[in-house]
């Protein structure tokens, strides 16, 4: 992008922020959730609460990783096996790389030049170079791994090795895994606080959530949560987990790591993250086929957006837009 | 097994055109079966009978249904006995009468009887005027979730063997009712 094209839109980007301030909202936010049972990706305009477009994506879509500055959606294909890469923008499918067998969970480091894909069939974290497509680095994690996290700083990188009942540290420089920490069973998702130091797991056949220091390497904490949690959110605050059985989001207080409210929300939850402004949440949900958005500081549910056939976004799918 | 594997990838790297054959072995993904019948009755009187977690003998396949904990998700479960000997174990965990439906999740069936893992459901009972509507809304993974299942646990067989047991109890259940017959 030239200067003076970044100028230009920068001048875009001023009037169109004026002309919503004249209606009283904020820029808008996207939501990209992938829906695995549809083979699509819905992109959701948050502002409105309106589906605006539907890419269709092969192989039964259900990690995703958005890039920081939003322009790029990497979507893992476990069925494909494949991933894609979105062009936020123009709502298309750029590429197709191969990336291992059986690829589910997904992050992308903050520089947006590599993306790690956890293979759950061989487990191995992959290091993709998202300009060739290629594999550039292989690393050894436990046994099926699922979520996918990297730390603010992009120094490490964190693997749910759902079947060894553990996560895997791995050192994005020399990609050797660096520790491993035992957490509940069946860690599926997971997330890693702003700060980059805590990793909170979300433990399926346990019904808990695991808190692990990354620095020491140590579990830390236990906080129950609904039946068969899949994913978990954190602001600085609250932390959230997604209880599939449930149909509930658990919300728990991070300092005393306690019980604070059961939110009751679409079926079979699964995706959860925050707007980029952390007011408010969304949850997708696998069974009722719907995007819910929750208010971050009342807990009510304040949209309901039908998607496609199985909405999973496993992994990061809100971006601001430009 | 493991050879094999290792061979399958060696063919798919050598062969870039052996990959479509490949593609057919696949990890498991969570499928999803909702069927549903309606029925020429109230919602409640059809409530009465669905609603009864110690009872699914209106399945054709069923013998008899063994329960204890009655309606309460934190500690009912069930046996179903089937008509050719094998028992299907589950437990209750969500019950919300204010809209008629209950949700469980299988503990153990042999995967002779339902080809399916990780199995759970929700039956609810919807409101249509002087007539309902039953669903039954299914999650599972097929029986064998490994890479390469035998077609005997893929996800085709899962599939298959739900879809005949949602849709022949649905209908067993909706000719029950209709016709007036006691479901205890």
């Amino acid at each position: 992008m030239s200067r003076l094209g970044h100028f230009a839109r920068l001048i875009a980007a001023a009037g169109v922020s004026i002309g919503f301030v004249a209606v009283g909202s904020a820029l808008a936010d996207e939501a990209f959730i992938t829906n695995q049972n549809a083979n699509s990706v819905s992109v959701l305009d948050l502002t409105s609460k309106k589906v605006v477009a539907t890419i269709p994506v092969a192989g039964k879509p259900a990690g995703i990783a958005m890039s920081r500055d939003g322009t790029r959606a990497y979507v893992t294909s476990p069925e494909g096996p494949y991933v894609s890469v979105i062009d936020t923008a123009s709502r298309r499918v750029l590429r197709k790389f191969p990336a291992g067998r059986d690829p589910l969970g997904i992050a992308i480091d903050p520089t947006g030049k590599f993306v790690y894909v956890a293979d759950f069939d061989i487990p191995h974290l992959y290091k993709i170079d998202v300009s060739t497509g290629k594999i550039v680095a292989d690393a050894h994690v436990g046994k099926s791994p699922c979520g996918v996290a990297v730390t603010p700083n992009g120094k490490l990188i964190v693997v749910a090795d759902r079947d060894d009942n553990q996560i895997s540290i791995v050192d994005a420089a020399t990609f050797k895994r660096i520790g491993v920490v035992k957490v509940g069973q069946h860690p599926f998702g997971l997330t890693i606080d702003a700060e980059g130091k805590r990793v909170y797991t979300a433990d399926v056949v346990s019904n808990t959530v695991s808190v692990v220091d990354l620095a020491s390497q140590k579990l830390i904490g236990t906080v129950k949560t609904g039946l068969r949690p899949y994913v978990v959110a954190v602001n600085g605050k609250y932390g959230f987990s997604t209880d599939e059985y449930g149909g509930t989001v658990t919300v728990f207080d991070l300092k005393t790591l306690k019980f604070v409210k059961r939110i009751n929300v679409g079926d079979y939850p699964e995706g959860i993250e925050f707007s980029s402004d952390g007011s408010k949440l969304y949850v997708a949900n696998w069974m009722s086929d719907d995007v819910w958005g929750i208010d971050a500081k009342t807990f009510k549910p304040v949209a309901k957006i039908k998607v496609q056939d199985g909405p999973r976004s496993f992994g990061t799918f809100i971006r601001k837009t430009p | 097994m493991k050879s094999s594997r290792f061979a399958a990838l060696l063919i798919g790297c050598a062969f870039g055109s052996a990959l479509p054959s490949l593609a057919l072995a696949h990890g498991a993904s969570r499928l999803k079966l909702i069927k549903s019948v309606e029925i020429n009755a109230p919602a409640a009187k059809v409530w009465k009978i669905v609603g009864n977690f110690d009872n699914m003998d209106w399945v054709p396949t069923v013998a008899k249904t063994a329960g204890t904990g009655g309606d309460n998700p934190d500690n009912a479960k069930r046996v179903l006995t089937l008509k050719n000997g094998g028992k299907i174990n589950e437990s209750l965990y969500k019950y919300d009468p204010d809209s008629m439906s209950y949700s469980y999740y299988m503990d153990h069936v042999d995967l002779k009887i339902l080809p399916v893992t990780n199995y759970s459901a929700t039956l609810v009972v919807i409101p249509e005027g002087s007539k309902s509507k039953v669903e039954w809304r299914g999650a599972f993974f097929r029986g064998d979730p490994n890479f390469d299942p035998p077609p005997a646990l893929n996800d085709d067989a899962a599939t298959k063997a739900v879809t005949k047991l949602y849709v022949s109890g649905l209908t067993s259940l909706k000719q029950k009712i209709e016709a007036g017959e006691a479901i205890n």
